[in-house]
């Protein structure tokens, strides 16, 4: 008890020089998916001020802005192949629960020069992090698998790191853009900005938007999950119409 | 033109999709196949999840081979009567042919089975067409009127028992052979996403001794009454039937069909017939070097379990 006295009055005697929050939004809370949709890009702005009810009239940096973007989690699987009697067949994989979808690291700066390596594990920040999705792999693999999981999704373009990703546009306005690739999956999407000074996490935010389909991609996707009989039927009376009137049109 | 595909979630050009349609059904065209076996690899190698390229090229099989299908029915060229054996059976096999194919996947030995599936039968098949078709040009060449082998000669295996007379085909034969032929094509079907044709037609011909008018006919309607009962399962099961991918896939197929068939005229059967080994033998060879040389990244990765949100 005296100790969390004590710290309440240390926190008191440095307090006003260390309460920021973020006020930031995201330019649209709803990616529509339609027929032409070829990607998107939002963009994340935000800016760094005094704690609401907190005396201080401004805030002095200088801040740092890291913002991770995290799309809808999936069970995703890692396999290698190994030569076996002279074919390459997949003989080890590692089954990951709640592996993101989409990740990407947005920061002004190089991350190393933002904080240590241990702040960054810490909140699961990097690309390679330990803490994006859960094994029941055992050790070795379970970091090794991870690894080329995320080298893979990096290559498919869901997974991206970018030093250069959010833009300081005075000492305490920040944008970030965010580029949905045509692929983009559909779901919730998470944007969580980090503040750091000096090294730490002075305040965090989330921001929450969606990607979903619209229309007429929306009521196929809905079709094909819950009237999966009818969807079929459809399907092929559709082919079987396209070859007749193949057939009629083409006078075969 | 991109084109927003809603089951296989991604963007393709319209153009393309077509394209590729149009490409591989001039070949079904040209050659009385399906097609799907040059179709379903091109999807996978353009970055289309596998399991939505088999289950949407079933769709396109359907479309391609319908037209034929009709044409060859009203010359009275289709012996319905052992169509109804051979799909009844064919669509009992592509039930174990859909359940096997889930298995493999859950096993992540999907790929494997489907690169050495495609070796074995593409390998296996186009070398038997192959052997045929140089042998027949040979003997034209020399000038020896090839005569064609009687339909009514008789297997072995034609006088099991359960024999049933088919008199379109002028046949009189057992069951059994004919069930195991559509049961077998059936399991083969779903398992790889192709209609079978290539393999059908052979066993027809040389197996079960149909007259050669009835071939195709009735080959065609196997092919579609069987892809057709495989997209609706697939549609439940797996749930990964992109219609929209399909569709693009059956308007650039039934216009290539058309052209494929009538430039098919321009040429000899034999003919016809060592350039469709030559392709079969290209697709086994290319199944074949994947297996063989080691990959450029022995990591692959796959999402499990149903999609996500819509």
């Amino acid at each position: 008890m005296r100790r969390l006295l004590l710290a309440v009055g240390f926190a008191a005697l440095t307090g006003p020089g260390a309460a920021e929050q973020l006020v930031s939004q995201v330019s649209s809370e709803e990616v529509a998916i339609t027929s032409s949709f070829a990607g998107q890009t939002l963009t994340l702005f935000g800016s760094i001020e005094p704690e609401t009810g907190s005396e201080q009239k401004y805030v002095e940096g200088p801040y740092h802005v890291v913002v991770t973007v995290t799309g809808p989690l999936q069970k995703r699987v890692a396999r290698k192949m190994t030569n076996q009697f002279g074919i390459w067949i997949n003989t080890e994989q590692a089954v990951y629960e709640e592996f993101p979808s989409f990740y990407q690291v947005l920061s002004d700066s190089k991350l190393d020069t933002i904080t240590n390596p241990i702040a960054l594990a810490e909140n699961a920040i990097p690309l390679d992090s330990p803490a994006i999705g859960k094994t029941a792999a055992p050790y070795p693999q379970s970091q090794l698998f991870r690894a080329e999981l995320v080298k893979l999704m990096e290559r498919k373009g869901q997974f991206k790191s970018n030093e250069q990703g959010v833009i300081f546009r005075s000492d305490t306005f920040y944008f970030a853009q965010v580029a949905l690739p045509s692929d983009a999956p559909p779901g919730p999407y998470i944007a969580h900005t980090y503040l750091f000074k000096d090294g730490a996490i002075v305040a965090e935010k989330s921001n929450g938007f969606t990607v979903r389909k619209i229309g007429f991609e929306r009521f196929l996707g809905i079709a094909s999950r819950q009237q999966p009989l009818l969807y079929g039927l459809v399907c092929v009376a559709l082919a079987l119409f396209t070859g007749w009137l193949g057939g009629v049109v083409f006078k075969r | 033109m991109q084109v927003y595909l809603p089951i296989a979630e991604l963007s393709m050009n319209l153009f393309f999709l077509v394209g590729i349609g149009g490409a591989v059904g001039f070949l079904s065209g040209l050659f009385g196949v399906g097609g799907g076996f040059l179709l379903t690899p091109l999807l996978i190698f353009s970055g289309v999840p596998s399991s939505v390229a088999v289950a949407s090229v079933t769709g396109q099989v359907v479309a391609a081979s319908t037209s034929g299908a009709l044409s060859y029915y009203r010359r009275g060229q289709i012996d319905l009567h052992l169509s109804i054996y051979l799909v009844l059976a064919s669509i009992l096999g592509s039930f174990l042919g859909v359940w096997i194919f889930g298995v493999l996947r859950a096993l992540g030995q999907l790929d494997l089975f489907i690169s050495l599936g495609f070796l074995l039968l593409l390998g296996f098949v186009g070398t038997l067409m192959m052997t045929e078709a140089v042998r027949s040009i040979l003997k034209r060449r020399a000038g020896i009127v090839v005569r064609e082998k009687l339909p009514n000669q008789h297997n072995w295996f034609h006088g099991l028992p359960w024999r049933v007379r088919f008199k379109k085909s002028r046949l009189y034969i057992s069951v059994v052979p004919v069930l195991l032929l559509g049961f077998c094509i059936g399991v083969v079907g779903a398992l790889l996403g192709i209609g079978g044709g290539f393999i059908l037609v052979p066993a027809l011909v040389y197996l079960l001794r149909v007259p050669g008018n009835m071939v195709i006919g009735t080959s065609l309607l196997q092919v579609v009454a069987m892809m057709a009962a495989t997209t609706i399962l697939h549609a439940v099961t797996s749930q990964s039937v992109d219609i929209l991918l399909a569709f693009c896939l059956m308007v650039g197929g039934t216009v290539g069909a058309q052209f494929g068939a009538s430039a098919g005229k321009y040429l000899r059967g034999e003919q016809l017939r060592a350039l469709l080994a030559l392709l079969v033998l290209a697709v086994a060879i290319r199944f074949g070097i994947s297996l063989v040389i080691p990959p450029s990244n022995p990591f692959s990765m796959a999402v499990m379990g149903a999609g996500g949100a819509i």
